[in-house]
């Protein structure tokens, strides 16, 4: 059986570490209506999650646990429910993206209305589609390559 | 006025290795450099010194703040650069499974 990926160092480390990745992006998410950071910034931190899998375990591996066209649909179907929340906003007050949520208190997680689901939806989209350009690269097959 | 000489110098590294490296890894490399340089000078309009960033967080009690219009605009010119970026490795990719070379004096015929 031909070795797949990196070393064990590398495999035991990125097994610690990639868990601790997806946490800190998805709390860049989560806070982007209140700290540095927001929807794009914490999806480049989840695709980096994914690729440092991608990168230790080798690609056989990882597709084995995520299904690309499941991938695929999650990734447009994100902008689709961003254009949606949008079009409500549309057809309930006339203007496009338009708040309908309780504002909420300064400074608190739940507030700033629809823009934590905005950014949520940003995040999911980012994250899955740098993922997806990096796969697509390495799907380009090299002459004497299998 | 030395930081936007500093800022210009960057750009000069980016267009020096545009202009000169052969390989085109490095060609890539150095268009990232030339485009962290325009940002760079970009979000250097906006600075002001002494100034915080311009997130309100709690109990703080902000006087000055930077531009915030050119970090947003920055931003959005970073996701540009990304796919660009990702378009200009994928096309150098593909010239490599047709010429097996990265170099650019050595891509010159026609290959089918």
């Amino acid at each position: 059986m031909k070795h797949e990926g990196m070393t064990l160092i590398v495999k035991t480390i990125s097994r610690i570490i990639v868990p601790m990745i997806f946490l800190y992006g998805a709390y860049i998410i989560l806070h982007g209506h209140l700290t540095p950071g927001g929807g794009f910034a914490g999806g480049v931190i989840l695709a980096l999650g994914f690729l440092s899998i991608f990168l230790s375990y080798g690609k056989s591996f990882t597709m084995k646990w995520l299904n690309l066209k499941f991938l695929e649909e999650f990734e447009a179907s994100s902008i689709l429910l961003f254009i949606i929340l949008g079009v409500v906003g549309l057809l309930f007050s006339g203007v496009f993206l338009i708040n309908m949520l309780s504002k909420g208190d300064f400074f608190h997680l739940i507030s700033a209305g629809q823009i934590p689901i905005l950014n949520i939806f940003i995040g999911i989209k980012v994250g899955a589609s740098l993922f997806l350009v990096v796969y697509a690269l390495s799907q380009i097959k090299l002459e004497g390559e299998e | 006025m030395i930081v936007y000489l500093l800022c210009f110098a960057l750009f000069l590294v980016g267009l020096y290795g545009v202009l000169t490296k052969r390989d085109l890894i490095k060609i890539i490399l150095s268009l990232a450099i030339m485009t962290y340089a325009a940002n760079l000078f970009l979000v250097l309009f906006g600075y002001q010194k002494d100034a915080s960033y311009p997130i309100l967080s709690e109990g703080s009690q902000v006087l000055a703040m930077v531009d915030p219009l050119p970090q947003a605009l920055v931003l959005t010119s970073i996701v540009i650069e990304l796919g660009t970026t990702a378009l200009l490795v994928a096309i150098a990719v593909r010239l490599f499974q047709k010429y097996k070379t990265f170099d650019i004096t050595k891509i010159r015929r026609l290959s089918g």
